[in-house]
C-alpha cells in the first residue's frame, strides 16, 4: 500500500515535472537569453550629429544580417548624403550599417554590420493559437533595451498584407523589433501602435522572404534601392487596381445618387449623418478606405484609396444660399499632405463633365513623386449637378500610383456615377 | 489789340473771357466778376483794368497768396500782353490776342450713320439724362443713395451666400461692417482732403469708395458665373485681373478729385500709377507663389444653380485629355 502511494506520488510529480518547468520560465528569463540578439538602429544628422530617428531590429544569420522596419532607415535610403544609419548593440558598441534589401509594401528591410553578433534568431514559420503569450524587444523612446508582454491575437481581417494583430505596448522607437515565443520563436517584427495595447506586427515570413532574396543576391547591397522601391510599388498597386471598379461594382444609394462603395473586401466603409437643428442643412458622409497605406517617407504614403461621399440636402435654404454651401464643401482642401523634397506642387484641372446620365463639376488635381519614378497622387472630386435642394460632393483621392491607375479609375469612378 | 482771358482752373477745365474796358474783379467770392472756385483763391483777389493809355493790367487786391508772374509772386501790379500768364491760387490765367492765329479744323472722318431725325432726338433725351444722373451723384442726396445702395449689395450678397440659419443678422452685420469699413477709408480721405483743399468731402469719399466697392462686387458675380460655366478658360481670370485694376484706378481718381486740385489727366495718371504699382507687386507675388512649393491644390471649385441643360459639359473622355496635359505639367515640374 505504502509502496503503491509512492509510486503514485513520483508518477504525479513526473508527469507535472514538465508543467512546473515551463511555469518557471520568467519574463526575466526571456529577457536575459535574448537581448543579446537585438539591437538599436539610429539614423543620423550627419551635420548635426544628431540622431534623427530611431528604431529597433535583431539579427538574423550569423553573419551580421538584421532584420528591420523600412521606415526605421527611410530617412537614409531617400536622403543618403544627409542621413547615416549605424547599429548599437547590446553592449553599446556602435557600428555603421549597409541597407542591403527592402520590402516597402510590407514594411520591412535588411541591413548588415561587419560585426559578427554572439547570437542570432532564426526566422522560419511559426504558428501560434490566439491567446498564446508572446514577448516583444525593442527600444521605446530610446530609453534602452526592453521587453514588453502580449498575447497573440490572430491577422487582421481587413487588411491586404498580412499583419498580426498584437495585444500589448508597443511605442515609438521599439518599430523593427522582434516579438517571439518564450522560446524564442520569432512570430513577428513590431510595426506600428494604434494606442491601448492595440499592436501590429509584420509576420515574420515576409522578413524571412526578403532574408531568402537578399542571401540568394549574395548579401550585396541593390544597386538603386529607390528605383527598386519604385518598383515594388508598381507592381504592388498593379495587383489590385488594374481591377478595380471595373465590371459590377457595388453601390449605395445616397439621396437621389447612386455611387460606389466598397469596391472591395479589404475596403472598410463608414457612415456618417450630421443634423442639427441651428444647421439650416444635412449633410450624409460615407467614407470608404484601405488599412493599407504603405509609409514611404515622412507624412508621404502610397497605396491609398480612399473614397469618400457627402451629400448636401436642405429644405429651409433658397437655391443661391444652398449653392454657397455647395461650393464651399466641394472647394475645401481634403488631399494628402506632402514634402517639398518628396513631391510636386499639385495641378488642378476642372471641367463639367457628364457621364452618361449625369452632369457634374469635376476637378482632378494631379502631382508626381520626385525620387520614386513614374508614381503620382491623384485626387478627383466631383459636384453632382441637377438640383436645387440637394447635392453630391464625392472624392476619389489614389497616392502613389502610375498614372495609367489614376487615369483608368477616375474614367471608371466618373463613368459609374448616376442617378438612383 | 483786343486780349481774351483764358482761365485754366484746378479741376482741368477752361474758360473764356473777352476783356473790356470796364474792371474785371477776380476772386473766390460770388460778388466778382470772375468767380474762381479755388480754395486758395482769396474772396477778393485781384483786379484786371486798363491804365490811362488803355493798357491793360493786373493787380492784387492784398490777396493772401498774391500773384505769380514769370519772374515770381509779386503783390503790386503787373501790364498784361497777348501770351502773360499769371498764376492766381492754383487757377492759371492766360492772356491771349483775339487776332491770334489758329490751326485750320480737322476734317471729321469717323462714319456716320444715318440717323432718323427721331433716333437722334432720343439719343439726345438720353445723353441728357445721362448728364442728369451725373449732376445727381454729385448732389449729397445722389451720393448718400450710392453708399446706401453698396450697403444694400453688401447685404443681399451675404444673405445669398450665407448657410447659416440666422442669415439675415449675418446679412446685417457684413452691411454694418462694411459701412464702418468704407467709414473709416473716407475718414481718412476727408482728413487728406481737408489739409489740401480746406474742405472734408467726406459723403463725397464715402460715395466714391461705395461706388467702386459696388463695382467690384458685381463683378464678382459676373466672375463667379464665368468660372462656373467656362471652368478652364483663363479670360475670366484675365478679365477679373484688369476690372481689378480699373476699379482701383477709378478709385484713385475719385478721391483724388474731391481732396486735390489736381487736373483730371494727371488724377487719372495717379490712378494709372497706383494700379500700375499694384500689378507688378501681383505679378511679382504671382510668380513666387507659382515657384513655391505647396501641398494645398488650387482649384475652381464654384457651383452654380442652373439648368445643367445650360451648361456646356465634356464627355468623360475629354475629360481624360485634361489628365493627360497636367501629367505633361507635373512630370516637366518634377524634372525641375
Amino acid at each position: 500500500m505504502f509502496l503503491r502511494r509512492v509510486s503514485l506520488l513520483t508518477a504525479l510529480l513526473v508527469w507535472a515535472s514538465p508543467l512546473v518547468a515551463q511555469r518557471s520560465i520568467t519574463t526575466s528569463d526571456v529577457f536575459s537569453r535574448y537581448a543579446d540578439r537585438v539591437v538599436k538602429i539610429q539614423v543620423v544628422e550627419t551635420s548635426s550629429a544628431a540622431k534623427a530617428t530611431i528604431g529597433s531590429g535583431f539579427f538574423v544569420t550569423p553573419t551580421g544580417e538584421v532584420v528591420t522596419n523600412y521606415h526605421v532607415i527611410s530617412a537614409l535610403i531617400h536622403d543618403p548624403g544627409r542621413y547615416r544609419a549605424e547599429l548599437v548593440d547590446v553592449t553599446g558598441a556602435v557600428r555603421p550599417i549597409t541597407v542591403l534589401g527592402v520590402d516597402v509594401v510590407h514594411d520591412v528591410a535588411i541591413v548588415m554590420t561587419e560585426m559578427r553578433p554572439r547570437a542570432h534568431f532564426t526566422l522560419g514559420r511559426a504558428s501560434v493559437a490566439q491567446g498564446n503569450r508572446l514577448y516583444s524587444l525593442g527600444h521605446p523612446e530610446d530609453l534602452g533595451l526592453s521587453i514588453v508582454e502580449g498575447t497573440y491575437n490572430g491577422h487582421l481581417p481587413h487588411t491586404r498584407h498580412a499583419r498580426i494583430h498584437f495585444t500589448g505596448s508597443i511605442n515609438p522607437g521599439m518599430s523593427g523589433g522582434p516579438t517571439i515565443t518564450e522560446d524564442g520563436r520569432v512570430i513577428g517584427i513590431n510595426v506600428a501602435t494604434a494606442g491601448n495595447q492595440l499592436s501590429f506586427l509584420v509576420p515574420v515570413e515576409r522578413a524571412s522572404a526578403l532574408l531568402d532574396r537578399v542571401l540568394a543576391r549574395g548579401g550585396e547591397p541593390p544597386a538603386r534601392t529607390l528605383e527598386d522601391i519604385g518598383r515594388q510599388l508598381r507592381d504592388h498597386q498593379e495587383a489590385y487596381l488594374s481591377g478595380m471598379f471595373a465590371g459590377e461594382t457595388k453601390m449605395v444609394e445616397l439621396g437621389p445618387y447612386r455611387v460606389i462603395t466598397e469596391p472591395a473586401p479589404f475596403f472598410r466603409c463608414w457612415a456618417d449623418a450630421l443634423r442639427a437643428h441651428e444647421l439650416p442643412y444635412e449633410s450624409v458622409q460615407h467614407r470608404c478606405s484601405t488599412d493599407d497605406q504603405l509609409f514611404i517617407a515622412g507624412d508621404q504614403s502610397a497605396g491609398v484609396v480612399k473614397l469618400e461621399h457627402e451629400m448636401l440636402s436642405t429644405r429651409t435654404m433658397n437655391a443661391s444660399q444652398f449653392f454657397s454651401l455647395y461650393t464651399y464643401v466641394f472647394a475645401g482642401d481634403n488631399t494628402p499632405g506632402g514634402q517639398q523634397e518628396h513631391v510636386t506642387s499639385w495641378r488642378c484641372g476642372t471641367r463639367n463633365v457628364r457621364n452618361a446620365s449625369v452632369p457634374m463639376r469635376a476637378v482632378l488635381c494631379l502631382r508626381r513623386y520626385r525620387k520614386l519614378g513614374e508614381l503620382y497622387d491623384g485626387v478627383l472630386k466631383v459636384a453632382l449637378l441637377g438640383r436645387g435642394d440637394t447635392g453630391l460632393v464625392s472624392t476619389l483621392t489614389l497616392s502613389g500610383v502610375t498614372f495609367e491607375n489614376v487615369d483608368r479609375l477616375a474614367r471608371r469612378y466618373l463613368e459609374k456615377i448616376s442617378w438612383r | 489789340m483786343a486780349l481774351i482771358l483764358e482761365v485754366l482752373h484746378p479741376t482741368g477745365a477752361r474758360t473764356w473771357h473777352r476783356l473790356g474796358e470796364q474792371p474785371l474783379l477776380v476772386g473766390r467770392s460770388l460778388t466778382n466778376d470772375l468767380v474762381l472756385d479755388d480754395p486758395f483763391v482769396d474772396a477778393r483777389h485781384a483786379r484786371i483794368t486798363c491804365d490811362e493809355a488803355g493798357t491793360p493790367l493786373i493787380e492784387d487786391l492784398g490777396s493772401v497768396n498774391g500773384l505769380v508772374g514769370k519772374d515770381g509772386r509779386f503783390r503790386g501790379r503787373m501790364f498784361l500782353g497777348a501770351g502773360a500768364e499769371i498764376r492766381v491760387g492754383r487757377t492759371i490765367l492766360r492772356f491771349r490776342d483775339t487776332d491770334e492765329p489758329v490751326p485750320p479744323a480737322l476734317v471729321d472722318d469717323f462714319p456716320v450713320p444715318a440717323v432718323p431725325s427721331e433716333t437722334r432726338a432720343a439719343s439726345i433725351k438720353r445723353l441728357r439724362r445721362l448728364a442728369r444722373v451725373r449732376r445727381w451723384s454729385t448732389t449729397t442726396g445722389g451720393r448718400l443713395t450710392i453708399a446706401a445702395a453698396a450697403m444694400a449689395a453688401v447685404a443681399v450678397y451675404t444673405w445669398l451666400g450665407s448657410m447659416d440659419r440666422a442669415s439675415a443678422s449675418e446679412a446685417l452685420y457684413k452691411a454694418v461692417v462694411f459701412a464702418l469699413t468704407v467709414a473709416v477709408w473716407s475718414g481718412i480721405w476727408a482728413v487728406a482732403s481737408r489739409v489740401s483743399i480746406h474742405r472734408f468731402q467726406f459723403i463725397g469719399h464715402v460715395a466714391t469708395a461705395s461706388a467702386v466697392a459696388l463695382g467690384g462686387l458685381l463683378w464678382m458675380v459676373v466672375a463667379e458665373w464665368l468660372s462656373f460655366f467656362f471652368p478652364d478658360a483663363s479670360l475670366p481670370e484675365l478679365l477679373s485681373f484688369a476690372v481689378g485694376l480699373c476699379l482701383l484706378v477709378a478709385l484713385v481718381a475719385g478721391h483724388l478729385a474731391l481732396a486735390s486740385a489736381m487736373p483730371r489727366r494727371r488724377r487719372w495718371r495717379a490712378g494709372g500709377i497706383v494700379a500700375g504699382t499694384a500689378l507688378v507687386i501681383a505679378a511679382l507675388a504671382t510668380v513666387a507663389e507659382e515657384e513655391t512649393f505647396s501641398d494645398v491644390p488650387t482649384f475652381s471649385g464654384v457651383v452654380k444653380p442652373i439648368s445643367p441643360n445650360w451648361v456646356p459639359t465634356e464627355t468623360v473622355d475629354e475629360f481624360g485629355a485634361v489628365m493627360a496635359h497636367l501629367k505633361d505639367q507635373v512630370d516637366e515640374m518634377a524634372k525641375q
